[in-house]
């Protein structure tokens, strides 16, 4: 059997609905799944595509609020110990709280971190330090059209884990993984951070190819599609989820 | 307050931008200050502001309403007098230059009223680039002949179906075309908002407007009170208040969007209202109409141009130290001052433009006819025929449309259309 790769899923708070967000977490658990990137639900989710931004609209319909998707994932956190718990959104649902609220009541929820595009690691309004405070990590997001110099510092700011997109643009299109991005990786981990490495992956090959050089694969519409291909039947959701997450991992082999 | 400092204005600015976006506003931004030091790129946009846009815009003095209302003498700048209809032109134009200064081939951009679109696709035509305008669903409902004068300029018009399908909802797809092409594309940002250097940028090329006004003010040796503007995002108040914010007068006054009433999702009153926070969405630090979690909350204007839930973070943070001052027009006021302009005056205000008509209507009484104040007229309501003839003239309008699909059903004159194709 091949070695197992490490995989950080994304899955959006309440999506479809708070139980079969649930059962869509247990499958990635089941499925290998060592860390689960939680979505809390914005109106205005600019980094995203349309997968992962249709499943917040629906979630925000329902009048979904930032404490429903803290309790989601304090249940998670109950349930799953042993999964580390990243909890994923955009700068207003941090800041208007006050970000040492926000992240105080994130780390008493079981978050082990925050991943905050609109909040770069320059700009990030005191998230960094709110972070530490409460046991938590920050966790910025680099991108491979950063200049040679801004990656340099970023590389150099002593952040334990960042996020490496993939590739320029949004979540949820395809991924080739290719000399440069490996390139961008090992520029990234010059400082001595540990690179989460993702946007566009969805197949165990991608997630192969990738495997070594990071820390863990990240892939999030490609289970946010399945689940909606798959909420009205929570047993088909189940296996589909279970069935990616098995691939990605490499377990299925 | 007249720059940035360092993207931002007091508390507010800044660039709060996934990094996928970083490189493309930093490069924006070297090559704006770049372009701004270049006398052949300023005489090159002076050229076109004559000769294409149409400016020096006049400053009319509305002698009937001022008489009518028996106060301060009522002068009005007639930005819908520009070419495509409106001040979004100053800014188009500008934008474009500049894009093709940078090598890019591919403009888009986010519009609400239909204003900003069809004025980047008129540049884009101009200028011979090629043009995406992205616009909420319900907008492109509301603001058909503008989607039409958009596409008869060439731009690919796409509908935006995602979230409240207003404003907000076009500038996200349009900043995820820009993220996901940055190389070949320029994002013409309509308003004075988002990201720096987008602030400093469209204050810069609406500041025509300001600069025009101060010296046909001095011409006539006005003894100017005060300048209203209505403020969406604020592009065209802030260009027209550009060149007299660091002096002591006059009044500088911005109108908002009152909507129907003072209620949670009834208005876009961000500085006025009592549903405002201080934000961070769309890349930038400012006021926002946001729920106590940081969600963007629905608004609601008669006007799709002013129908926002954030506002330019230099006019947030002039309003924060008392410089600008805020107030709001009712979406009935708005339309009673289209009426009043037009029947008094012959001038057509657009629906946003008129919301700082009704704030001179309640201002002009109190003040002494030896003062002067100034409204800037943003655009020309043409465009808004669809909006206000249900509500000037519903019978006649309904039977018009009535007659008008009767005769597109029935095929005749089609021919003519099918030309065109």
């Amino acid at each position: 059997m091949e070695q197992k790769i490490n995989l950080m899923s994304h899955l959006v708070a309440g999506y479809p609905t708070d139980e079969l967000a649930f059962t869509a977490a247990k499958a990635l658990v089941d499925g290998g799944a060592a860390i689960l990137e939680i979505q809390l639900p914005f109106s205005d989710p600019s980094a995203d595509g349309p997968a992962i931004q249709g499943a917040c609209n629906e979630v925000l319909k329902r009048g979904y609020r930032t404490k429903d998707g803290l309790a989601f994932i304090k249940r998670i956190h109950e349930a799953f110990p042993q999964v580390s718990i990243y909890l994923m959104s955009y700068g207003s649902l941090v800041y208007t709280p006050g970000i040492k609220n926000f992240c105080s009541r994130a780390a008493s929820s079981g978050v082990n971190g925050m991943i905050i595009p609109d909040l770069p690691f320059d700009y990030d309004e005191g998230l960094t330090a709110a972070c530490k405070e409460n046991g938590m990590v920050n966790i910025p997001v680099a991108a491979p059209s950063m200049s040679p110099q801004r990656l340099e510092k970023l590389a150099g700011a002593g952040f334990p884990y960042v996020y490496a997109a993939l590739r320029t643009g949004i979540t949820g299109t395809d991924t080739r993984i290719s000399e440069e991005t490996i390139s961008f990786i090992e520029k990234l981990r010059k400082g001595g951070s540990r690179i989460y490495g993702g946007f566009g992956i969805s197949s165990g090959k991608q997630s192969a190819a990738l495997s070594g050089h990071v820390e863990a694969v990240v892939a999030g519409s490609v289970f946010v599609r399945l689940i909606t291909e798959n909420a009205s039947s929570e047993e088909a959701l189940y296996q589909a989820v279970k069935n990616k997450a098995l691939e990605l991992t490499g377990c299925n082999k | 307050m007249s720059f940035s400092d360092n993207g931002f204005f007091g508390q507010f600015g800044g660039k709060y931008v996934a990094e996928v976006l970083r490189r493309p506003l930093d490069e924006l931004e070297i090559a704006f200050k770049e372009a701004m030091a270049d006398p052949s790129f300023l005489e090159e946009l002076q050229q076109i502001q004559r000769d294409y846009i149409g400016r020096e815009t006049p400053l009319l003095h509305a002698e009937t309403a001022s008489k009518i209302l028996g106060g301060a003498q009522i002068y009005i700048k007639l930005e819908g007098l520009a070419n495509t209809g409106a001040h979004k032109i100053n800014n188009a134009i500008g934008q474009c230059l500049l894009a093709k200064r940078m090598g890019k081939k591919r403009i888009i951009a986010e519009t609400g009223a239909g204003q900003h679109g069809v004025a980047t696709a008129a540049a884009c035509a101009k200028l011979g680039l090629d043009c995406t305008v992205y616009m909420g669903e319900v907008d492109v409902r509301r603001q058909q002949p503008n989607v039409a004068a958009m596409e008869l300029y060439g731009a690919k018009v796409h509908s935006v179906t995602s979230g409240s399908r207003t404003l907000k909802d076009a500038v996200n797809e349009a900043m995820r075309d820009w993220a996901a092409n940055p190389d070949t594309t320029h994002y013409v940002l309509g308003s004075a908002l988002g990201p720096a250097p987008f602030p400093d940028i469209v204050r810069e090329f609406q500041s025509v407007i300001g600069k025009e006004v101060k010296r046909q003010a001095e011409e006539r040796h006005l003894d100017v009170e005060a300048l209203i503007a209505c403020v969406g995002g604020g592009s065209n108040s802030i260009g027209f208040f550009s060149p007299f914010i660091d002096e002591p007068g006059p009044r500088l006054i911005g109108v908002e969007a009152g909507g129907i009433g003072p209620g949670i999702g009834e208005n876009a009153s961000r500085m006025t209202g009592n549903a405002s926070r201080d934000g961070i969405l769309q890349g930038y630090k400012s006021r926002f109409l946001i729920d106590e979690d940081g969600q963007a909350l629905s608004t609601r204007s008669i006007s799709a141009g002013l129908d926002y839930c954030g506002i330019g973070p230099q006019l947030a943070a002039l309003g924060k130290s008392g410089r600008v001052e805020f107030t709001s027009a009712l979406d009935k006021e708005a339309l009673e001052a289209v009426k009043f302009f037009a029947k008094n005056e012959g001038v057509l205000f657009a629906l946003e433009s008129a919301h700082a008509g009704a704030e001179a209507i309640k201002l002009a009484p109190t003040l002494s006819p030896e003062k002067a104040i100034i409204v800037n007229m943003s655009g020309r309501g043409d465009k808004d025929v669809f909006i206000t003839s249900p509500v000037f003239r519903p019978e006649k309008w309904l039977d018009f449309l009535h007659a008008e699909i009767e005769r597109l059903e029935s095929d005749k004159d089609i021919h003519e259309a099918k030309i065109m194709e």
